[in-house]
């Protein structure tokens, strides 16, 4: 029965060889059944085609088999899927850090007035809601004073409630800019009590008040070593410049500042400036000329320098967690020793402010806010406010710590540093206060009960004796709405 | 055929008058007035007589002046210090047993938790379910966050479940698709967003399969097996239908980082099912359609010989 199989073969072997050869080449089915037409490959090669047997690759004896192979996962499904673009660097936290300021399904509360520059300085406002102007708003937006952990966007705007620490810290403001004096203030407290919201507040009241408003808005941001440095030319010790940081800084201050900025002009002459900025040009084209981050340290120095200038608004200087500015850093030097967190130029400004050592001249604030979600632990630091804290009791004979004879990490530069500074102290806020916030939040529809006396006990006990953040988390993140 | 006799309707001629209820305006409470206490003087007794006399106004027919019950008896003491000591007695006790009698003169239970002792008064009864600190949340946002949970981490999956929420209540009132219609009696999309517990209670009732089809395996023959819809209870739709959510949410890319990056994917994903945009409802499309087709089995003889 091989017959036709002989005859087919044969019957196309025929017009194969009589075929050019670049047509039997292209069927490669034919080629394949056709070992006479596949041997015709080498028009030009005068001999033979040996089959050279191919060499194993292992180079050894064909007598070595590979070992079975075991495939790893053959039962397993590849499940990932493809799902589209992966987002740009950076994107996923800008998601996490976005910050919205309003709900416009949150109703618009009645008889909500708007903050003016005198508010917070009258005792009668305290235990009082008002919402910040929508002008201030952007300032604090640009000197970055809302967190994103803060609940404002579940409310139609932005609004403050007034407590008594306030009304407080507002008044010691004032006061200090009228004699041209510097306030230092730490705020401290326990978690969630409102410690980043007080600052927010005296910012308010800055902006309110034409001051200039400079913010760190976190210690941390400088000291993690995760902002480049380099050291400042000719300093002796040697000192850090946080050139990126910096720049971040200049832009943010001069956003915020605007309205102030606008009406001043330069007083010094900067020539070690790369621009020519001459004595009378407006503060803003100094603050503008900061493009790039190699020459922004020098910027924010003649811009320092122009800000403490004779005859300037007064200043406020804020930072929020403060631990993480008392503590070595994590940067290392050329030698890879630590660098301590005081020998950053910028960090070094803040605790000199703060120790007393550079006043402003015009007088003004320095803030300082620790935290306690986030924070290094910084015993000196810890053991310092605790005796400024007891000394400015109203007692005077009240115990004040002493240091741990046992213990030698203590710093002396962070001793030093808060030495002289007051200290507030948050807490609770009271049942009155916790009445007229959770009066607010029904107000605006997000708390759905009646606001009785009831209702605002069993909240201001659930919040750890009106702990405001714990009041919020017991009232608006809850499962029960 | 004769009418039957009957007395009722004879009985409806008389009069029936119930006697005026005995208030104690006529019949005072003799014994708390007449019977004097162990510490009682004639002073006393002089002073109970003028209360008796100043009878309250609210039992006189006046109801909205306060009852005498609402002040709290010691700011209110029957006699002045002076006229005590010269009573002779001074205990606070006395006074607080003479208050509890004067309340029985007023007709008044003198033990009444309601009346004196607790600062916020009594909860009504019985109490509301959410008052109970088992069922203090919604059952159904109860079942979605045991859903939501991995690895046994309630907490964690209430809080996903708060920021769900909060994430619906701060966004834009929904665009409802007529195509894919909620259910029935379902509030206007602009009531949505204040009512986060509806809006999530809405989205996942209204995608719930009505059924799910049960595979009784080679029923049907040859080793095929027999497809037959089964009705579903209101919580195992409940479940089905978050389950597909969860599926769905599952495949989406992830766009931020954090902690509300998966709540808020989640909540996008609610959103969606409502506008009508999820793929939740295809399943659920299939889902009927299927059972429509395999409801001819519901009487298969293979089932029945079963049964």
């Amino acid at each position: 029965m091989s017959a036709p199989n002989c005859l087919r073969c044969l019957l196309q072997l025929r017009p194969s060889v009589a075929v050019p050869r670049y047509v039997a080449s292209r069927s490669t089915a034919a080629a394949s059944a056709i070992p006479i037409a596949s041997a015709w490959t080498a028009p030009f090669s005068t001999t033979t085609a040996r089959d050279a047997k191919k060499k194993d690759k292992s180079g050894g004896g064909t007598h070595i088999r590979a070992g079975k192979k075991i495939k790893l996962g053959k039962f397993k499904k590849n499940t990932t899927a493809d799902r589209g673009k992966a987002p740009a660097p950076g994107e996923r936290k800008a998601y996490r850090k976005k910050i919205l300021l309003s709900n416009n399904n949150a109703l618009p509360v009645p008889g909500l007035a708007d903050l003016s520059a005198e508010d917070m300085l009258n005792p009668k406002n305290a235990a009082t809601v008002l919402s910040i102007p929508d002008a201030v708003v952007d300032q604090l937006r640009a000197s970055e004073a809302f967190k994103p952990t803060q609940c404002w966007g579940v409310f139609r705007k932005p609004s403050v409630l007034l407590r008594s620490e306030t009304i407080d810290l507002m008044t010691r403001m004032k006061g200090a800019a009228k004699q041209k004096q510097t306030l230092r203030l730490v705020v401290t407290g326990d978690r969630i009590t409102g410690k980043s919201m007080l600052l927010l507040q005296a910012m308010t009241h800055a902006f309110l008040n034409d001051w200039i408003v400079v913010n760190i808005p976190e210690g941390q941001e400088l000291t993690t070593a995760c902002t480049e440095y380099a050291a400042i030319p000719g300093s002796d010790p040697v000192r850090y410049m946080q050139q990126n940081y910096v720049l971040k800084l200049i832009q943010a201050i001069r956003k915020a500042n605007e309205k102030v900025f606008s009406k001043l002009s330069t007083v010094h002459s900067h020539p070690e400036l790369p621009q020519h900025i001459p004595v009378g040009s407006p503060l803003m084209q100094l603050a503008n000329s900061a493009k790039e981050a190699d020459n922004a340290w020098m910027i924010f120095q003649a811009l320092w320098q122009e800000l403490t200038a004779r005859g300037r608004p007064p200043l406020l200087f804020a930072l929020d967690g403060l631990a993480h500015v008392m503590k070595v850093s994590d940067y290392r030097s050329p030698a890879f020793e630590l660098i301590h967190s005081h020998d950053l130029a910028l960090v070094r400004l803040f605790v000199e402010s703060l120790s007393g050592a550079g006043a402003f001249p015009n007088g003004g604030a320095i803030l300082a806010a620790t935290s306690r979600g986030n924070s290094p632990r910084t015993p000196t630091m810890e053991l310092a406010l605790a005796q400024r804290e007891a000394e400015q009791a109203k007692d005077a004979a009240a115990d004040v710590p002493q240091p741990d004879p046992f213990f030698r990490g203590y710093d002396e530069r962070v001793q030093a540093a808060l030495r002289t500074v007051q200290v507030l102290k948050l807490s609770g806020i009271t049942k009155l206060e916790a009445r007229v916030l959770m009066e607010y939040w029904a107000a605006s529809g997000i708390l759905r009960t009646t606001v009785d006396e009831t209702a605002v006990s069993e909240k201001w006990t659930l919040g750890g004796n009106g702990v405001v953040g714990e009041m919020e988390r017991a009232a608006l993140l809850t499962m029960r709405l | 055929m004769p009418p039957r006799l009957n007395l009722w309707p004879t009985c409806r001629a008389l009069a029936f008058r119930t006697r005026p209820a005995s208030q104690w305006s006529q019949t005072p409470c003799i014994a708390a007035r007449a019977v004097r206490g162990f510490a009682d003087t004639a002073a006393n007794k002089n002073n109970n007589n003028t209360t008796s006399s100043q009878r309250p106004n609210h039992l006189n027919g006046d109801a909205s002046t306060l009852p005498p019950f609402m002040v709290p008896p010691t700011r209110q003491p029957s006699t002045t210090p002076e006229e005590i000591e010269a009573a002779g007695f001074t205990s606070t006790e006395n006074e607080k047993a003479l208050s509890q009698l004067q309340l029985v003169t007023y007709g008044l239970n003198p033990f009444d938790p309601a009346v004196d002792g607790h600062k916020y008064g009594l909860p009504d009864l019985p109490l509301p379910s959410e008052m109970h600190m088992k069922h203090r949340y919604d059952p159904a946002i109860v079942q979605f966050t045991k859903l939501l949970m991995q690895d046994g981490k309630l907490s964690k999956a209430q809080r996903d479940m708060a920021i769900i929420l909060n994430y619906l209540r701060s966004s834009p009132p929904p665009k409802i698709n007529p195509a894919r219609p909620l259910m029935p009696g379902s509030p206007p999309a602009s009531h949505l967003p204040l009512d986060p517990v509806s809006y999530l209670t809405l989205a996942i009732d209204s995608v719930a399969p009505l059924i799910r089809i049960r595979a009784y395996k080679g029923l049907a023959g040859g080793g095929a097996s027999l497809d037959v819809p089964m009705p579903l209870a209101a919580r195992q739709r409940r479940r089905t239908a978050f389950q597909w959510v969860l599926d769905a949410v599952n495949k989406k890319k992830s766009k931020g980082s954090g902690r509300t990056m998966f709540p808020h994917r989640v909540a996008e994903e609610i959103v969606a099912v409502v506008e009508g945009r999820s793929s939740v409802w295809d399943k659920r499309h299939i889902v009927h359609k299927l059972g429509t087709s395999a409801r001819a089995n519901l009487n298969h003889s293979a089932l029945r010989r079963r049964k």
